[in-house]
């Protein structure tokens, strides 16, 4: 993926201004505590400047216990800064981490289908788990390297003019120098990281592609090419990384050398000074300690400036995700009435019945260019079967989606028992929908506690009673720790069909009026299939339900079939209506039913 | 790069000396530089030392050797100097220019060694993943693969070219610097050189203490991960049951917990740090002032005491880091044994002495038997069938009757052990055909194909030595994919994959397909390859094609009769047997499985 250079006002740091305020009062005393710690740093040499000139340069050891006790003093107190501010500053890093992804997966949790369906999971959760991340180090490290070193070169400055104003002009005249340097040096070698990490990209992709296209390379005898092929990547991610390095080490050496030169400047005109008289052998060891360890400084802050311009990008993505506002967001009036999303109010919830209505809706998606649906008008009855039928891909999930409210219709009504979905909260409506997705998807936990997710003071019996239900008792009792067995990462431990079944448990146990159905096109063993099928007849019965079928043969039964097309409902009526019409229905029927034969000869 | 036969590696030792081939004369280069950037780094405060002592404060009888006051006063006598100064920055400013083009010359070879190490360590692994059994691609995932040869790589690169330099370097700064101390006084040396191993064995103890925490920090983020990620996946259920605010709380609680961890660990942290300070501070007090001690004593003068005083600042770095890249390079043996997993896999070999014998014979499998795992069901039992060269031979079967196995033991993706039948070319047992040559005669469109991210007409002329687009052409109009591929806006040059197009599942059949054309191979096998082709493109391809494959002979794997019915002899597999075989009016007349699947897919048409 391409990176963009991303320029925002003040890198950014106003947008995250709400985070940095609760640890405003120690990120103040983090600053005055560093600016502290480089005084001091540039206080050292004045110890040896005045060891040279009163024991040294006097020959005497007078003071010395006086010297040596302000000497420990002086440490003792600086290292006691250091250990409050970097402790301060790791501890600001990581409680504005912490904000900050508890601010992004909450309101994560407020977004609405449209936002995952135009991002990825990837890209949401670089945004949650590293976006995040770096803004802390910003904040924190960044900022106090800059304050470190910033002040550091500025007490030096001071204190070399306060030495002798001629010999500090001498070195100041290269710190600019140094830093148009450094800056030249920096650009170069930003745009040349960025070309190393995309060959990276590049590199792991071929390894991707050559374990993944295994069998295609074997069979297609092309190892040879692919292997050429690669090479020539790592050859140019060599000569790339090697050109970067021609740029990274004649910048350090220039650096070094810079300080160097400022050395030999101050021995000449301080060595000259020092044998005139005017200034002390202990003052030119002050300044040439301090022309070496200047440049460096110098460095350091023209780096993390460079540092801070990058993370901008994450900046802006980061605040983007907070700023995006859900479509579907319940209205003022609704969220008094009913509560939001973490703070429902369920004593003014009223029953949900189960009749649900389309009147008049016209749809096309937020990311999409054509409407799905037009002034498409349809009652479901409370206990009504809807089936939703069509090809992979025709758009099948558009209905469910409205009466779900995961999208909201471009115009036109959703009624629930009569009242306008939108009138009434997400949760509300949530909280008395079931949903069996397609692609089972049950969290890392025990079985208990995925099946009480939708009811979380399920008792033991109505779970047993539950599983009972769709017959997926025999699956827990088979596991070794029943209902407190782990069902690993995304339920890996389980296959498809167990999954299936378990997820239909889950949905009939929080007894919802409303049912979604998304069935499975996994080929599952016939015991299973067979087993899922009278789960699926259970759990509809008596429910106002909508399945979305892949296996036509399941929903022969329903009360109104629609068939999609191209994402357009272009047939609706009962199996029987709509065979007699021999259209498209038709067609996928006889399609599959010839197909479920055929595997059936051989069984 | 390909003929790399090498051995096992018996040690890590040995797969890193083995990687490191062609890097050493840049490594050795680059400690040579760093070697001359050390001494030019010390010999400045040689020359501060010289110069305050000879030119600016009068102690030059003790400090400065015989032979520099002879080059000093070949330079000009003590008054000429004091009045030339500049002469002394120039010296200076001369070495800091030898000292900047040695450094420049150190990091330059490094980088150039460590970037030929993982050059290599890449290409040697890449290769030796390319020339692996299919079989070890099934049973490895591909994430950890993928782990092994980006970050375990780059972990043993640093290791070499960050954490062993900077050992080196550090060791020899502190060796040199001892030299330089010594030379000026050994008391003082003493008194800096003890607070060395103190401070390394401290720093070492400290981070072999710290490990463990920070790897719990690590699984800690991984689960905070792992929840961010399953509750992003997982959005339509925790939204259609309504449980925002569970989910919120569980990773704010989490959040918390790992937060915790991090400020624990920093506090340890940055006790460490100060304390080292501390360390570190009181060493360079204690020469600050026992210099001036002994520089009041008249021990030392008072240039040497400033050299010494940068000798001992020159070494606080150094020594604090040592303690730390020693704790750190354990680090590197895990990445070292998860990198010799793969290398010490057996690639596929062929016996010795394997030919090269024309494949345009019949083909005969005799007696096989195959099950994929040790002790498995038999995905194949018993099959014996001849195709006759130059024919056009069918096989129908159902999901799991072990048709695609059939061919990936003829293209020798897995082979029969002993005793399970054999499979025979002509009179040739396909085991001692070489691998490459069989499979490069074999032509094999598989059923879910699979595109390189690459343009289409690389893909479909990925077989070619040298691009020939007319070939190319041909083939996709055989194909039937000229018209799709017109209809991209970049044509045959169009991107596939993450970066360009997607295709549907027909189209990358038919991509599938020309590919195979292109080469006109002797045996060409259909697995399955028109199953995602709607029926008149299907019928469109297959007259195409019959007209195309001139002697060759084709194997067509399908569930459709009609792409089976013209071939010169077909057979059923049912469950891993052979049920029927015949020509296509002969099982009709059967009247078995196949004549069954007939009428069934006949009666609509």
């Amino acid at each position: 993926m391409k990176e963009k250079n991303i320029k925002l006002p003040l890198f950014g740091i106003p947008k995250l201004y709400p985070y940095i305020k609760p640890y405003m009062v120690q990120i103040i005393i983090m600053i005055i505590l560093g600016i502290l710690s480089s005084l001091v740093d540039s206080i050292y040499p004045i110890f040896n400047q005045y060891a040279l000139d009163n024991f040294v340069g006097k020959k005497t050891l007078e003071g010395l216990t006086a010297f040596v006790i302000l000497y420990v003093v002086i440490l003792v107190l600086q290292v006691i800064d250091n250990f409050i501010s970097v402790y301060m500053c790791g501890k600001v890093e990581m409680s504005m981490d912490r904000d900050l992804r508890d601010a992004a997966f909450s309101h994560l949790q407020t977004l609405s289908f449209a936002y995952f369906n135009q991002n990825n999971v990837g890209y949401i959760h670089a945004r949650v788990m590293s976006d995040t991340g770096k803004i802390g180090v910003m904040v924190s490290w960044r900022m106090m390297d800059i304050i470190w070193n910033g002040s550091y070169i500025v007490c030096v400055l001071i204190m070399m003019l306060a030495l002798n104003v001629r010999l500090a002009l001498y070195v100041i005249v290269l710190v600019p120098i140094a830093a148009v340097l450094v800056m030249y040096f920096q650009t170069k070698l930003v745009v040349l990281n960025r070309k190393i990490r995309e060959i990276n990209s590049t590199i792991t992709g071929n390894f991707n592609e050559g374990i993944t296209g295994a069998k295609a390379i074997k069979t297609l005898v092309v190892e040879e090419k692919i292997q050429n092929d690669f090479e020539k990547d790592t050859e140019n991610m060599r000569r790339v990384s090697v050109h970067a390095t021609h740029y990274s080490a004649f910048f350090t050496s220039a650096i070094t050398m810079m300080s160097s030169f400022a050395l030999a400047l101050v021995l000449w005109h301080g060595g000259v000074l020092t044998i005139d008289g005017v200034i002390q052998i202990g003052t030119l060891s002050v300044f040439l300690s301090y022309a070496l360890g200047l440049m460096e400084p110098v460095q350091n802050v023209i780096v993390t400036l460079s540092e801070l311009i990058a993370v901008q990008v994450n900046v802006e993505r980061l605040t983007r995700l907070l700023e995006t506002e859900s479509d579907v967001a319940d209205s003022k009036e609704v969220v008094e009435k009913y509560g939001d999303t973490f703070n429902p109010k369920k004593e003014n919830w009223e029953p949900l019945f189960g009749d649900v209505e389309f009147k008049d809706v016209t749809f096309k998606y937020p990311d999409g260019d054509e409407y799905v649906l037009e002034h498409f008008d349809l009652k479901v009855p409370q206990g009504t079967n809807v089936a939703i039928v069509g090809e992979t891909g025709a758009g099948k999930s558009t209905l469910v989606n409205l009466v779900c409210r995961f999208f909201k219709p471009t115009s036109g009504q959703i009624l629930i028992d009569g009242k306008d979905a939108a009138l009434r909260s997400q949760l509300w409506l949530h909280s008395n929908i079931g949903y069996v997705l397609q692609t089972p998807h049950l969290f890392s936990g025990t079985v208990r506690e995925n099946l009480k997710y939708g009811k979380p003071d399920a008792t033991e019996e109505e779970i047993w009673n539950a599983l009972k239900l769709v017959s997926a008792d025999g699956i827990v009792k088979r596991m070794e720790k029943g209902l407190d067995s782990d069902v690993g990462e995304d339920g890996d431990m389980l296959s498809t069909g167990e999954k299936q079944l378990l997820s239909f448990a889950r949905a009939i146990l929080s007894d919802p009026r409303i049912l979604v159905l998304d069935e499975a096109t996994a080929s599952i063993d016939t015991v299973t299939e067979k087993a899922i099928q009278d789960a699926i007849e259970t759990v509809t019965k008596g429910r106002t339900s909508f399945v979305i079928a892949h296996r036509l043969s399941t929903i022969v039964g329903a009360d109104i079939i629609l068939v999609v097309k191209d994402g357009k409902i272009i047939e609706r009526g009962t199996h029987t209506q709509l065979m007699g019409k021999k259209g498209y229905y038709y067609e996928l029927f006889t399609r599959q039913f010839d197909e479920a034969k055929f595997d059936a000869v051989f069984k | 790069m390909s003929a790399n036969k090498q051995t096992k590696f018996a040690t890590k030792t040995q797969m890193v000396l083995f990687f490191l081939k062609g890097t050493v004369f840049f490594f050795a280069l680059s400690i040579l530089f760093s070697l001359l950037v050390t001494f030019f780094d010390l010999v400045g405060p040689k020359i501060i030392q010289y110069t305050v002592d000879y030119c600016i404060a009068d102690t030059r009888s003790t400090s400065v050797p015989f032979y520099i006051r002879v080059i000093m006063d070949g330079l000009g006598d003590r008054e000429y100097l004091r009045t030339h100064l500049y002469l002394v920055a120039l010296v200076v400013a001369a070495i800091a220019l030898l000292a900047a083009i040695s450094r420049y010359l150190f990091r330059l070879f490094n980088s150039m060694g460590a970037e030929k190490l993982i050059q290599r360590m890449r290409d040697t692994l890449f290769d030796h993943i390319m020339h692996l059994p299919f079989t070890w691609h099934g049973e490895n995932h591909t994430g950890d693969i993928i782990q092994r040869c980006t970050s375990d790589v780059d972990t043993v690169k640093n290791f070499i070219s960050e954490q062993m330099s900077s050992l080196i370097r550090i060791v020899i700064r502190i060796v040199l610097a001892i030299y330089f101390m010594i030379g000026i006084n050994g008391k003082l040396t003493i008194a800096s050189a003890v607070f060395i191993p103190i401070i390394v064995i401290y720093s070492m103890f400290f981070h072999g203490k710290i490990r463990s925490a920070f790897e719990k920090a690590d699984t800690e983020e991984g689960r905070l991960s792992a929840t961010a990620q399953e509750n992003l996946t997982g959005v339509r259920v925790v939204r259609a049951f309504g449980r925002e605010q569970y989910e919120k709380e569980r990773f704010v609680k989490q959040n918390k917990e790992y937060t915790q961890l991090w400020i624990d660990l920093m506090r340890v942290l940055s006790a460490f740090w100060s304390s080292n300070d501390f360390i570190s501070g009181l060493q360079v007090m204690l020469i600050t002032v026992l210099g001036a001690v002994l520089c009041v004593h008249g021990e030392i003068t008072v240039g040497e005491y400033i050299a010494f005083v940068s000798y001992n600042s020159m070494l606080v770095w150094p020594v604090r880091a040592l303690g730390r890249i020693i704790s750190e390079m354990s680090k590197a043996g895990v990445s070292i044994d998860r990198i010799s997993y793969i290398m010490n896999s057996e690639i596929e070999e062929d016996k010795p002495g394997a030919k090269e014998p024309s494949l345009k014979e019949d083909i005969i499998f005799d007696n096989v038997s195959y099950a994929y795992d040790n002790g498995g069901a038999d995905v194949l039992k018993n099959v014996s069938f001849t195709i006759k060269k130059g024919t056009t031979f069918g096989i129908l079967g159902g999901t799991g009757s072990g048709k695609s196995t059939l061919m990936y033991l003829l293209d020798s993706l897995y082979s029969l052990p002993d005793g399970c039948g054999r499979i025979m070319i002509g009179d040739t047992d396909i085991s001692d055909i070489k691998a490459s040559w069989l499979r490069k005669n074999i032509g094999f469109v598989l059923q879910e194909p699979f595109l390189f991210s690459r343009t289409l007409s690389e893909n479909i002329g990925i077989t070619q030595k040298k691009t020939d687009i007319k070939a190319i052409r041909d083939a996709a109009k055989i194909a039937a994919l000229d018209e799709t591929i017109d209809s991209f806006g970049q044509g045959y040059e169009t991107y596939v994959g993450e970066r360009g197009v997607t295709l549907s599942g027909g189209q990358k059949q038919r991509t599938a397909i020309a590919q195979m054309l292109v080469s006109k191979p002797p045996v060409m096998v259909f697995d399955d390859s028109l199953s995602a082709v709607d029926t008149q493109t299907d019928a469109r391809i297959r007259h195409a094609l019959s007209e195309n494959v001139g002697d060759s002979t084709v194997v067509l794997i399908s569930h459709r009769i009609t792409t089976l019915m013209h071939a010169d002899r077909i057979i059923v597999l049912d469950h891993g047997k052979v049920a029927e075989q015949g020509t296509h009016d002969e099982l009709l007349a059967k009247g078995g499985i196949y004549k069954k699947i007939f009428d069934i897919q006949m009666q609509g048409t």
